[in-house]
């Protein structure tokens, strides 16, 4: 109800005000709780304050400030459990095929390792790009591994079941995924913009309902007896050329990892320099100020999760089709919740998204040589990758810290300088309070 | 009445926000058993003082004393052991707990289950509850749940949990704002009984009529002033309302009569509801000319920010007709009413008017961005941002740290509000809506947009006006309407009507 927003406000006394000394331009109030600023004043701070408070930066610091904490607790744990942490952290580079391992079995080299990671990397940044862009326009897109499944699942049963040749079966794939995605992520918008369902709770239903249809039909159509998975789809719907010779060593060439890339500066461009992006950042900023300028802030919610859909499917044909020759009945993949933590690493950015999940697929596949080199257990990789997440998702909560630790900061310079001491030279301070991230 | 009858005293309380003196020493008395109610419009100082008595505030200068003894109320949970209670405009429950759960949170009854595990035990609770509503006649059902019930019944559980903590001292803050006409009496019914047991009533309210029913004495406020203590029986409300809207010192903006031209907006039969089906404005007609100023006074909630919301296509129009120039734009959607030409100064601005969490330069462009040079096929051309936004920038004097870059939840609010009013004028719109344009504004900028305001209206253009404070209607209006309750009750020419005359039209004291 817009009168409970409403506050009561306070009229000025016309001569008291033509007495006092303010600055006319300045010297405003608006609610009372938050006092406008209008002096100058020298505050206090520590390096660290210093350093990650700049509102300007914090689209990189903070999620480095994650990393820096996760790093910290992992290697404190990995100190307890009697392994050298800085050790752990470059088997973890040598397994992903960052630097170079000692040692290779015939055939295979840096390159095999390195490739693998790239295909790992490449459905990682389609489903964190979708997580991206439903953040932005203020939408949380939980269902990425449901929009995946049934984007891998269609293009295998249209395209890698068929003996359509290779340069008609992927350009065919990629749109196959594209448009079943588009068509589930639109489904949930449309049932945001006709009846108000919200889009999480429609988003972990139609999970599930993919989940199982889709393995109804794996199990009655398309089941390989044997491996009791989907069948094997052909090589020329692949996205990914398998076990390729280059200098010598086996490598798998992933098609989409430029693909990816290339789509993550589109979608940067897309947000912040066409229409479209300036109204889905719109409503994801202030739906009711969208509807104030004239954005139809329904029939963009729409759009955004139809374009969210959309590079799901993406990720799930470069998944199932790539990564993967074969669908699993029955389960969703972990990836697609993944994501999620990894577009908040990147912090909602396209371009963060990039780095983060180099990052994550870093930990996903350095941890099986990890594991064998260091003579610890499987499950520890996977606490790696999962502090590493937890911490991202945090990001929130240090961003709120530090601009809760700046605000004591400037109290105490303001009560500093209401009693007469030092103040006035240093730079305007703002003022803001982010209590919480996207949703 | 001797003094030991004096419950709560005030001596000399100043309270001072940035910019403002909300409250400018104020004394007075509140006897034991009395209904004592503050009177004043929006803003004069009301809910500030009654919020120092709940220590919700700190007065910067003055005493409060209670009983007897100087208290320093430095929180309400000071106030509440004080035996001082408050039901705030909006209430505070939780929505999805009982009535008796809500009225015992934080001091829940705990009884062990075989002297080992704590429990709540709401037994004993909705007893209590229920002889409490008995003894009040209150009608309230401890045990159904706060979503439930109606706002009025909401209310009275407030009542419940202020009776239930044994305070003494309850103060009401516009307790019947939100009530219909019969819920009212009901309520007043309520306060009456409350004072013959003995409770002191405090009634924060700008509706006369209501103090006149129920209260013993007044305090009148304007602009943080105590104008006058009244007793009620011996005072009429014609005296109460000129009291009210006060003679201010008004500051002389150069203003030459109006020469309106053809009319802009034509409004006919307009009703609009609001999301709890409620009509908010009833059969509101009134037409605005080009080159005239149309100020709609009224107080707080009587429908006219609704009308604004309307006129603009923000909410929809359940019956009656909006003619911008002769075309019906009543089921227009909001772009296509920007297009031809109304701009809009919402009431809200930091919530509606601006995205805080945009740079000042896209704020600026909200409105124009799809259009050229800002957008050419889809595609935004930034230069063409910045070059605007420098442009209006210096034009408006909004200071920022960052220039067209700055981050606008940084910028003060009165630099927001520049950036809103410079965006709107820029519109080159041929209907201007004003509502609550200098709210919470410096004397400085308070002037800028009033002369803003007859500048523009001299350029033609038509412009309608909301605002809650008499002083900026009677500074700029060439026409007033004054709404009450969702109605507008007299339509009349500025220089037909008296500051006194428009008081009791928008207390709804005077009828046309």
């Amino acid at each position: 109800m817009s009168e409970q927003k409403r506050r009561n406000t306070s009229s000025v006394i016309l001569r008291e005000v033509a007495e006092s000394s303010l600055d006319p331009a300045t010297g405003t109030q608006d609610d009372r709780e938050e006092t406008g600023q209008s002096e100058p004043l020298q505050i206090q701070m520590n390096w660290f304050l210093r350093a990650f408070s700049n509102e300007r930066w914090q689209f990189i610091s903070i999620p480095l400030l994650s990393i820096l904490v996760s790093l910290i607790a992992i290697s404190i744990m990995l100190g307890i459990m009697g392994s050298n942490p800085f050790n752990v952290f470059i088997t973890f580079l040598q397994g992903a095929g960052w630097i170079m391992r000692p040692v290779y079995a015939g055939g295979y080299g840096q390159l095999s390792d390195l490739s693998n990671t790239l295909t790992a990397f490449t459905p990682m940044l389609f489903a964190a790009l979708a997580v991206t862009i439903a953040f932005r326009g203020g939408l949380f897109n939980i269902g990425i591994s449901g929009q995946m499944l049934i984007s891998g699942f269609l293009a295998s049963v249209i395209v890698g079941y068929s003996g359509l040749s290779a340069f008609v079966a992927k350009p065919l794939v990629l749109l196959i995924g594209m448009a079943a995605g588009a068509a589930v992520g639109g489904l949930i918008g449309f049932l945001k913009y006709r009846f108000n369902i919200n889009e999480v709770v429609a988003s972990i239903m139609l999970n599930y309902i993919l989940q199982y249809a889709v393995s109804y039909f794996i199990k009655i159509h398309f089941l390989d007896q044997i491996s009791r998975q989907s069948r094997v789809v052909s090589q020329a719907s692949m996205l990914v050329l398998s076990d390729t010779k280059v200098g010598g060593v086996y490598v798998s060439i992933p098609l989409c990892f430029i693909l990816a890339l290339l789509v993550a500066v589109a979608l940067q461009f897309f947000l912040k320099k066409t229409r479209l992006g300036y109204e889905i950042k719109a409503v994801g900023a202030n739906r009711r100020a969208a509807q104030y300028s004239g954005i139809r802030v329904r029939r963009t919610i729409l759009v955004t999760m139809m374009l969210s859909g959309a590079l799901a499917g993406l990720a799930g044909v470069s998944y199932y089709l790539g990564y993967f020759n074969s669908i699993e009945p029955g389960a969703l993949t972990s990836l697609g919740f993944d994501s999620i933590a990894t577009a908040l690493l990147g912090n909602a950015h396209p371009l963060g998204a990039i780095a983060s999940s180099f990052l994550i697929t870093t930990l996903d596949t350095g941890g099986t040589y990890m594991q064998s080199m260091m003579g610890v257990r499987q499950e520890i990789a996977q606490l790696v990758t999962g502090m590493i997440l937890l911490f991202s998702a945090c990001s929130a909560f240090f961003r709120w810290r530090i601009a809760l630790s700046r605000q004591k900061a400037e109290m105490r310079a303001r009560e500093a300088a209401a009693s007469g001491g030092p103040g006035g030279c240093g730079p305007e301070v703002e003022v803001s309070v982010q209590g919480g991230d996207v949703q | 009445m001797p003094d030991t009858d004096v419950i709560v005293e005030m001596r000399h309380i100043t309270k001072r926000f940035p910019g403002i003196v909300a409250n400018d020493d104020i004394s007075l008395q509140i006897h034991t058993g009395e209904i004592f109610a503050f009177a004043g419009e929006n803003g004069a100082g009301k809910s500030t003082l009654m919020s120092m008595l709940f220590g919700m505030y700190q007065p910067d200068e003055g005493e409060i004393w209670v009983r007897g003894k100087r208290v320093d109320i430095s929180s309400p949970n000071e106030a509440v052991a004080l035996g001082i209670s408050m039901v705030h405009q909006h209430f505070k429950l939780v929505r999805n707990y009982t009535v008796a759960e809500n009225i015992v949170l934080g001091i829940e009854p705990v009884t062990r289950l075989l002297g080992l595990i704590p429990y709540v035990n709401m037994r004993p609770v909705n007893k209590a509850v229920r002889e409490l509503s008995e003894r009040y006649g209150l009608e309230v059902d401890p045990t159904s749940v706060i979503e439930d019930l109606p706002v009025s019944t909401q209310q009275r559980v407030e009542i419940l949990k202020m009776l239930y903590r044994e305070a003494e001292i309850l103060i009401f803050d516009e307790p019947t704002a939100m009530l219909t006409p019969q819920e009212i009496s009901y309520l007043l019914d309520i306060i009456r009984k409350l004072r013959e047991d003995g409770k002191t009533i405090i009634l924060i309210t700008h509706k006369l009529e209501e103090i006149k029913q129920v209260a013993d004495r007044c305090a009148i406020l304007n602009h943080g002033k105590l104008i006058a203590t009244m007793d009620v029986a011996t005072s009429s409300t014609r005296d109460m309302a000129s009291k009210m809207v006060g003679r201010e010192v008004i500051f002389e903006i150069d203003k030459t009569p109006a020469r309106p031209g053809p009319v802009v907006l034509e409004v006919s039969d307009l009703t609009v509801e609001n999301e709890h089906g409620v009509d908010v404005t009833q059969d509101v007609s009134f037409q605005i000319h080009a080159g005239e100023i149309f100020a709609i006074a009224g107080v707080a909630g009587s429908g006219q920010v609704e009308l604004a919301d309307a006129v603009a296509g923000l909410s929809p129009v359940k019956t009656g007709a909006v003619l911008l120039e002769g075309r019906d734009i009543t089921r227009m959607l909001v772009r296509p009413r920007t297009l031809k030409g109304v701009s809009y100064i919402p009431e809200d601005r930091q919530d509606v008017g601006l995205i805080l969490d945009f740079l000042l330069e896209d704020n600026l462009a909200s409105k124009s961005y799809f259009k050229a040079p800002f957008s050419q096929h889809s595609i935004l051309h930034k230069d063409a941002f910045d070059a605007y936004a420098d442009d209006l920038i210096r034009r408006y004097d909004i200071r920022c740290s960052s220039g067209a870059l700055t981050l606008t939840r940084s910028m003060s609010g009165g630099n927001q509000q520049k950036a809103i009013v410079a965006r709107e004028v820029e519109q080159d719109a041929r209907l201007m809506i004003f509502v609550q344009p200098t709210r919470g504004l410096d004397i400085g900028a308070i002037l800028a947009i009033r002369r803003r305001m007859i500048e523009e209206r001299d350029k033609g253009r038509a412009i309608l006006l909301v605002s809650l404070e008499l002083d900026e209607i009677l500074a700029v209006a060439d026409t007033i309407g004054v709404m009450f309750a969702g109605r507008m009750l007299k339509v009349a020419p500025a220089d037909q009507m008296t500051r006194e005359e428009v008081g009791e039209y928008m207390m709804g004291v005077k009828h046309a």
